[in-house]
This record gives structure tokens, C-alpha cells and sequence, in this order.
């Protein structure tokens, strides 16, 4: 599992490559909780591209909620970018899809913090 | 009349997260040869990788010493899991919904839920500690 993060003015953008089952959630999470730290409860505006993850689990689903709570606290915003049909589908079926806001391009992405 | 093809495979873990990826391997492989379609083949498969995580992190508590065991019966109509674990058990109704509002945004809490939602049956037996899913070629007329 790779993250690659990377900022386009105020906004992160964190790019997950591989499955997010299981203990490799670990890695994500940290990062995320990293980012809200330093932030230092200045709003996060964060874009998780999911464009190479294949799989997603409830411990995946679990990081993504918590990333979505903690920040919309401090009046921020967590949105997906280019999710596949399996991830769409999961999050359908939890009943989530009204809280994530998904792109399929990252200017739209970018934009919708405008 | 045609004799009808059964294969049974076990596969019995130490009860460690890092082992997660095992099953992944297994049960991809054996629905790929079992020619479900894509969106089952994805279904099925994050069931048993929840079914697995139960086991080995809620039921034995990620004791090394303790086994989660998975079975597959393969047939030619469907494929049933039996996912045991050696922990204390719990009971399903204490389970929370996680599909109600107040739950929504909890970090946990869907793992049997998402089980129940992917496959055509879940039975929990011996307190829990045995879970049998099953998932039809055809979905059987209710």
C-alpha cells in the first residue's frame, strides 16, 4: 500500500494506491490524523484519490468516516476522487453515499472547496 | 443423473491481521474458478475478508496462539464459507445498525453488516463462533 501526498494551494491531496483491508488502513489513517493535527484546528480541505484502490473493507470504510468527522468538526471537507464501481457500491450499501461528496477529475475536486 | 462436483479447502491462520492478505488470495482464486460474475466475485470476497477480521481480531483477539479456520465447500450451485474462530462469542442482536442515523458516522461496526448485504445467507452457530455464509450461483427464488 502507497500514499502519496501532495498539496495544490490549501488543499491535501493524499494518493492511495492498493487495497484498503485490514491493517493496511493503519497507514492511512495516521496521515490523515497527522494532517488534522497540524493543522492545528485550522479547517483541512482533503482529497483522497481513489483511482488504484481495487478494495476497500469496513476498516477502510472505518478511516474514511472518522477522516470525515474529525475534519467537517473544525468546518473542513473530505471528498473522493475517482472511485471505482466496488467502492461505490460498498459505500452505497452503508448508507453513505449522501456524506461523500465524489469527483471524477481533480479540478473538480479542487474546485468544489471554491 | 449427473454426480454433482464438491470440493472442500481449508485454511487455518494464527490469529494475526498480517495474514489478512491469505485469504484475499484464497477466495479470489476460488471465485475466479468458480466463473461468478465480477460484482459477486467482489462481494463475496469482502465478506469472507470480514468474516476473517472478525475471527481473528474480535473472536481470538489477534492471539497468535489461537487459529481462525475457514472452509469452502465448492459446488456446483454455490459456494459456502465456515468461518470459526476460538474467542468467547458474541450475540448478533447486540450488534448495533450501523444503517441507523446515530451510527452513521461510527468508525466501526459494519463488518456484519456488510457480510449479511454481500451474501445470500449468514447463520451465526455455537454463539457466534461459527459463521456459515453461502452464495448461489443463482440467486434462489424466495
Amino acid at each position: 500500500m502507497q500514499i502519496n501526498l501532495r498539496n495544490k494551494g490549501n488543499v491535501i491531496i493524499l494518493d492511495i494506491e492498493g487495497n484498503l483491508v485490514g491493517p493496511n488502513t493503519i497507514a492511512l489513517k495516521n496521515i490523515i490524523d497527522d494532517q488534522i493535527r497540524e493543522s492545528g484546528g485550522e479547517p483541512v480541505f482533503m482529497i483522497l484519490n481513489m483511482e488504484r484502490v481495487q478494495m476497500m473493507d469496513s476498516s477502510g470504510l472505518g478511516v474514511i468516516v472518522a477522516a470525515y468527522a474529525s475534519i467537517r468538526r473544525n468546518n473542513g471537507r473530505v471528498v473522493l476522487l475517482n472511485i471505482g464501481g466496488n467502492i461505490r457500491s460498498l459505500i452505497v450499501m452503508a448508507k453513505l453515499v449522501t456524506i461523500f461528496d465524489r469527483y471524477d477529475t481533480e479540478a473538480e475536486a479542487i474546485a468544489s472547496f471554491l | 443423473m449427473g454426480e454433482k462436483t464438491q470440493w472442500r479447502i481449508f485454511l487455518s491462520l494464527p490469529s494475526t491481521m498480517q495474514l489478512i492478505y491469505l485469504i484475499d488470495t484464497v477466495i479470489s482464486d476460488i471465485l475466479r474458478e468458480m466463473n461468478f460474475d465480477e460484482e459477486t466475485q467482489e462481494h463475496v470476497n469482502l465478506a469472507v475478508i470480514e468474516a476473517g477480521t472478525n475471527a481473528i481480531k474480535h473472536g481470538n483477539k489477534e492471539d497468535i496462539n489461537k487459529n481462525a479456520t475457514l472452509e469452502f465447500l465448492i459446488e456446483d450451485d454455490k459456494l459456502t464459507v465456515v468461518v470459526t474462530d476460538e474467542g468467547p462469542g458474541f450475540e448478533r442482536e447486540d450488534v448495533a445498525n450501523p444503517l441507523e442515523p446515530e451510527n452513521l458516522l461510527k468508525s466501526s461496526g459494519r463488518g456484519l453488516f456488510l457480510m449479511e448485504a454481500c451474501m445470500d445467507e449468514v447463520v451465526y452457530e455455537a454463539k457466534g463462533t461459527i459463521v456459515k455464509m453461502v452464495k448461489y450461483k443463482q440467486r434462489p427464488n424466495l
